[in-house]
């Protein structure tokens, strides 16, 4: 295989001109269960191999993405690239450039306790089907819940002109549940998700009954729960709802290529976007963290990225092309769903670091305000404004936290809700996601529990 | 690469069938899926990357006892890879428990007929015509306003095909195609930044403006500049088409699929026959519609689309069915199970879900409207309680209208509700129907949203 994707790239190099190439071979495999109340759907597995080529010429790109692993079809597809990027270049304006790396040559395997694929499907069936069973078994007000599970195992080979030659091995364990619950007119719903690098142990930590009852507890402890007064309150923001929140509100707008479309970071570089307690990193580090990897596809080595610090935006998250354009040194967050698709700009383990306040002293001065502890999607503009939706929130009342409430979300811009954080926690939690840009990655975000002086709370009906 | 012929890949597809009944399957169904697409993008005000994607592959069912088991492959070239597939699917069978429910995959019924669904130019085009569509797009924003910058966007051609056969005799090939640009734009000026627009055209035949698509998403992004704060209250609100799909997708079009109303989750369970919307909201599915992006000869199991009215002049007629939740009812499928290509079992999903079009135009539902506002976008639909419908999401792309003019952009507003009692609360409905995705809507007038300003 490496010989043969090192053949390509001479090829794009040699006989089209291509400034830079890159080949991406993948073999994949994967499991997918869907568990509905006590039904199993359809047990799934599947194989996707294919190879990816991207190409540079004449300043612009060419990608090509195919099924197969054959010679001939791969010479095709890259005199196809590199056709691809020469009409893409009639064009241009700027000419791409490219911030070079070093060549690295590695072979990175996992390490898994219990690897995926050697777990049989039986037992996968068994875990999911004893998650819904908890879920279910918790209260008879439990209507329904829907267990999805994804494991994905393979080997991914990087060459590019540069002569990095890179073979990573991947290992990923996913599961999502959702729950709804029923009383009368009331229907409440509720969702976690499980995710690792590590393997197939992540399910001895979280186990069925662990992840069961979270989810149900809290699916039954919202019917009881009010709608939230609609305007702008003094807020606790919990580790999960702090995470969405660098990760949706801040962190899209310091992915480099996101800044350069006109982000509010754009003018910001080195300047204070947030209050001092306020350290922001998006980190490929983390051991066995949902977000984590050693190389990204572009053959870079990830790296723990510093993005605010005491409040002064201090990096981006570069890939190749935009660390050329911003004269710097990329930071290993480009990253390809798959072989079909080309690396874009993704975080990875985004977080706030903790400080040093306890739970009790952040609530304590708060007469009335909310405790917005788990998120239920969020999503931000290039402008700035942000929008969580909390899946479980409670009234803060004269330093107590009170009711719980429901279908709470919470906006603002960015910046100025960024310079509002006033104190920030001393512990700390890091929750598995997945982020959609186009294509899905596997990430993490949290952080310690915070408080924001205001916050613009959308109430219910 | 060229596309495979329609016999070489409804052959593969009855090898797997037949490959599995040998092997001891009960029954077998195989859906083999092809893309091909050819693109150029746009990535910050210049055309800078153009790519050929090309994806194949099969999945197939396999029913042992009443389980089932799934398998896919992308490598389908010879039969060995197919053979491979065939005995993971029937070890994910045996590996699965029986479901009671299960009563057999569909039998064969007539395609249906559909329209303006292929345009063999479409196939024809090469990167250097797509960059020149680009390139109009690109000019017509540039022409439009100078405070505006295109952020991406990209002109896409794509030859899609789906092949079905199942034990059951179902055996049908279609092939089809779309064409695609958009762009995504925001305006600058004095240090304020605008959310970021976005218009495009999608259509099956080679009919796209992509002028038009250029000047547009120009536009809105002029115009969304100098935005000011709203207060809180209630008015009245114009949704426009992104701002309905985004509010529907997660709650409406969920809320009529018949396992969310068979598994208690959907607020209109129990409800057929009783008026769920205002009086002049009717919706068809309509699998057929003349050119619409989801239009096909038969679903993801072979059943012939169809027209199935949904809401009838407020009133619930229907659920969406595969063949699945029908069968569990004594019903028959609507020809909703939709698959995403050849990776996933069918689902039930929306065709062309068609909120049909009133008669005023959009110009004079804003010239009724004293104090309200008209939202192209909002954000956070996803986030949304799926099985109550009730949304709290704020309007990024929105503008304040004063009797009956459109005075300034709007920031920051969120706005609440419940999708369900919003329905009630549709007032009018313009004649500007167009597809977004799996919805053709016109713009819609609510009378009562909560709007959360300052």
């Amino acid at each position: 295989m490496k010989d043969l994707l090192i053949k390509i790239i001479e090829v794009a190099i040699q006989r089209f001109g291509a400034e830079y190439a890159e080949a991406r071979a993948q073999r994949l495999f994967k499991t997918m269960l869907t568990v509905k109340e006590e039904k199993v759907e359809a047990a799934k597995e599947g194989i996707e191999n294919g190879v990816a080529l991207r190409v540079l010429v004449n300043g612009a790109w060419g990608f090509a993405s195919v099924g197969f692993f054959d010679a001939d079809i791969l010479m095709d597809a890259v005199s196809h690239a590199c056709k691809m990027a020469k009409a893409a270049s009639l064009k241009l304006k700027n000419p791409i450039k490219l911030a070079g790396s070093k060549a690295i040559e590695d072979h990175v395997p996992v390490k898994p306790k219990r690897n995926p694929s050697e777990v049989p499907v039986e037992t996968k069936i068994k875990t999911t089907l004893s998650i819904a069973e908890n879920v279910l078994g918790y209260d008879n007000r439990v209507r329904s819940c829907t267990v999805d599970y994804l494991d994905l195992v393979g080997t991914n080979f990087f060459i590019n002109s540069e002569g990095t030659r890179i073979e990573q091995d991947k290992l990923y364990v996913w599961l999502r549940v959702l729950a709804t619950a029923k009383e009368k007119d009331i229907f409440t719903f509720s969702r976690e998700e499980v995710g690792s690098t590590a393997g197939y142990e992540v399910f001895d930590v979280e186990t069925p009954e662990v992840v069961g009852e979270r989810v149900a507890k809290r699916a039954v402890n919202q019917l009881r729960a009010k709608t939230p007064k609609g305007g702008t309150f003094p807020a606790i923001l919990g580790p999960n709802v702090v995470g969405v929140f660098v990760h949706e509100a801040f962190g899209h707008l310091a992915e480099a290529d996101l800044t350069l479309s006109g982000s509010v970071l754009m003018d910001k570089l080195g300047k204070k976007v947030a209050s001092e307690s306020v350290t922001i990193y998006d980190d490929g580090t983390v051991e066995g963290a949902f977000g984590s990897f050693k190389y990204d596809d572009e053959g870079v080595p990830t790296q723990k990225t510093l993005l605010v610090k005491d409040g002064f935006v201090v990096g981006l998250m570069h890939n190749k092309e935009t660390a050329k354009k911003f004269n710097t040194q990329p930071t290993g967050n480009a990253r390809a769903e798959d072989f079909r698709v080309e690396p874009i700009i993704r975080m990875r383990n985004t977080f706030m670091a903790p400080r040093d306040y306890s739970f009790e002293e952040l609530v304590e001065d708060i007469k009335f305000g909310y405790y917005f502890k788990s998120f239920r999607g969020g999503q931000a503009n290039l402008d700035g404004t942000f929008q969580v939706g909390i899946q479980e929130g409670y009234e803060i009342v004269k330093g107590d936290i009170g009711e719980p409430i429901r279908n709470a979300s919470i906006s603002g811009n960015t910046l100025e809700t960024l310079h509002k954080v006033d104190a920030v926690g001393k512990d700390f939690e890091l929750w598995p996601g997945r982020c959609g840009k186009g294509q899905t990655a596997f990430v993490c975000d949290g952080g310690p529990h915070i408080r924001v002086l205001e916050v613009l709370v959308g109430g219910g009906a | 690469m060229a596309a495979l012929k329609e016999e070489e890949i409804v052959s593969l597809a009855e090898f797997a069938v037949q490959y599995a009944l040998k092997k001891g399957a009960n029954e077998a169904e195989a859906f083999a899926y092809e893309g091909l697409t050819t693109t150029v993008t746009i990535e910050r005000g210049q055309i800078a990357k153009s790519s050929r994607i090309i994806d194949r592959g099969l999945g197939l069912r396999t029913v042992v006892g009443k389980a089932i088991g799934f398998s896919y492959t992308n490598i389908i070239k010879d039969k060995a890879a197919i053979e491979e597939t065939v005995s993971k699917a029937l070890k994910s069978a045996k590996a699965s428990k029986p479901d009671k429910d299960w009563q057999g995959f569909p039998s064969k019924k007539p395609f249906a007929k559909t329209k303006n669904t292929f345009d063999e130019t479409i196939c024809g085009l090469s990167p250097e015509d797509l960059v020149k569509t680009a390139s109009i797009m690109l000019e017509a924003s540039e022409k439009t306003d100078r405070r505006v910058f295109p952020v991406e966007g990209g002109v896409g051609a794509s030859y899609l095909s789906r092949s079905i056969v199942n034990s059951n005799g179902i055996n049908g090939f279609d092939g089809g195609t779309v064409v695609e640009c958009s762009l995504a734009t925001v305006a600058q000026e004095s240090g304020e930044v605008t959310p970021v627009c976005f218009e495009f055209e999608a259509e099956r035949l080679y009919k796209i403006d992509p002028e038009w698509v250029g000047a547009e998403a120009a536009r809105q992004a002029a115009s969304a500049l100098k935005a000011k704060r709203v207060e809180t209250k209630s008015m009245q609100v114009i949704f426009a088409h992104f701002a309905i799909q985004q509010l529907l997708y997660y709650t409406l079009m969920d809320a009529v699929k018949a396992d969310y109303v068979q598994r208690g989750r959907s607020a209109l369970q129990g409800k057929v026959g009783e008026k769920v919307a205002s009086e002049i909201v009717t919706i068809h599915d309509d699998g057929l519609l003349d050119g619409g992006l989801r239009t096909w000869k038969f679903d993801g199991e072979g059943i012939p689309q169809q027209k199935t009215t949904i809401i009838e002049n407020g009133v619930l007629r229907s659920y969406l069915y595969d063949n699945y939740t029908a069968r569990k009812e004594d019903m028959e499928s609507t020809g909703n199970a939709f698959r995403a290509g050849y990776l996933s079992t069918p689902h039930i999903e929306a065709t062309n879900f068609h909120i049909i079009g009133g008669k005023k135009s959009p110009e004079e539902l804003i010239s009724e409207i004293k104090e309200g506002l008209l939202v192209y976008s909002v954000q956070g639909a996803h986030s949304s309680n799926p099985a109550s419908g009730e949304f709290s999401v704020v309007a990024t792309l929105a503008w304040k209208i004063e009797k009956g003019k459109i005075a300034h952009a709007v920031k920051g507003a969120m706005l609440a509700g419940n999708i369900f009692a919003t329905l009630k609360n549709i007032s009018a409905l313009a004649n500007n129907e167009r597809k977004i995705g799996p919805l053709v809507t016109p713009w819609v007038l609510v009378e009562k949203i909560k709007v959360v300003g300052k």
